[in-house]
């Protein structure tokens, strides 16, 4: 029976202090300043929230900067590309507010056509970021604007040019320079005698 | 300057018996129970399903659809157990043998299923649909004399 009227408890005072999360906080920050964004605070099944903003590439330089505004401390984790059929997207993780758990997770994501896959670097405002873009740059063929250093950071140097590992399409590896190590079954001759 | 602290425990372990195993001079350090030692693979209990072919993660299994069976190789297994968790009928099972260096990637150790079983599954199913056939045929025959 209390434990009842103690669960009953929680959810009231749950309700009735409603303050905006700090991820909620961020969220608004953002759609405030950067009214194209698509913002959105999604929380996942054990309650942890993220913030997801979808940003044009025009505004993604000044996103990055306004986000190093919010907090100086702001950590870059991860650049993430990635082939979305007719866009090639470059997503970007960073942790701020980190001082009290939780800390405030954005995900920063930002495409461009595949006839003109060209994105802003953004190394000078994260300098980590550089080592993701040039990943990118080798596996799905983004050309990082002003990005200090192309070179390839995983390719081996004879891997041929205009092949990008990630992408989907023609650009891909392709069936010629796949190989298998093979089953025993079909090197004896056992399927195809 | 001061005797570095790890003194007296060296010290003390210089007079102490070692703690080494002398494999192969003696058995290996027993496993534990549920060990994954290398897999066992029992062809009359396979039905032919392919769930493990499609939980594999190194490629150890080929299916051989005339005969509902599958071909392994458990020189690529990495021994995560996924196959026999998957496996309906408790054909495939972890052992306890980890004992496995070979000259031979391809050495008859690692292929639970050899070629002459193969051959000989793919023969015995053969007669018995031969065997089927026929038996149809006589039947078909003996309702026909029945009718007349
Ligand atoms: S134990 Fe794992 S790797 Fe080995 S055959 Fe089974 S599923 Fe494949
Ligand atoms: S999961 Fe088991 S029964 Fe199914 S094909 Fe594999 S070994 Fe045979």
């Amino acid at each position: 029976m209390s434990e009842v009227n103690d669960n009953a408890n929680v959810e009231k005072a749950r309700e009735e202090v409603k303050e905006p999360t700090k991820a909620e906080k961020v969220a608004k920050a953002i759609a405030e300043r950067f009214p194209n964004a698509q913002v959105e605070v999604k929380t996942n099944k054990w309650g942890r929230e993220r913030v997801w903003v979808r940003i044009d590439r025009e505004s993604y330089r000044e996103l990055m900067r306004f986000i190093k505004t919010l907090d100086g401390e702001a950590h870059y984790s991860i650049g993430i590309e990635q082939d979305w059929g007719d866009d090639l997207g470059f997503l970007s993780h960073l942790v701020i507010y980190y001082d009290d758990a939780p800390a405030v997770s954005l995900l920063i994501d930002v495409h461009a056509p595949k006839d003109d896959p060209t994105l802003p670097d953004i190394s000078d405002i994260f300098p980590i970021a550089l080592q993701f873009e040039r990943e990118g740059m080798e596996m799905v063929g983004i050309d990082f604007e002003n990005a200090p250093d192309k070179r390839r950071l995983f390719l081996p140097d004879d891997f041929p040019e205009g092949i990008y590992p990630l992408r989907l399409d023609d650009k891909g590896v392709p069936e010629e320079m796949v190989h298998n190590a093979g089953h025993p079954y079909y090197l004896k001759g056992g399927a195809k005698k | 300057m001061r005797a570095p602290i790890l003194v007296p425990t060296v010290l003390r372990n210089l007079v102490r018996k070692p703690a080494t195993n002398l494999f192969p001079k003696t058995e290996p350090v027993p496993v534990p129970e549920n060990f994954r030692g290398q897999l066992k693979y029992n062809v009359d209990k396979c039905v032919g399903c392919r769930m493990c072919v499609t939980v594999c993660p190194a490629g150890v299994f080929v299916y051989l659809p005339d005969i509902r069976k599958v071909a392994l190789w458990t020189g690529r297994c990495v021994y995560c157990a996924q196959c026999v968790d998957v496996c309906p009928t408790g054909a495939l099972q972890m052992s306890d043998e980890f004992l496995l260096a070979s000259y031979d990637n391809y050495d008859e150790k690692f292929i639970p299923l050899k070629e002459e079983k193969i051959e000989e599954i793919r023969k015995k199913l053969e007669e018995q649909k031969k065997a089927k056939e026929k038996a149809k045929a006589e039947k078909a025959k003996t309702e026909k004399k029945g009718s007349k």
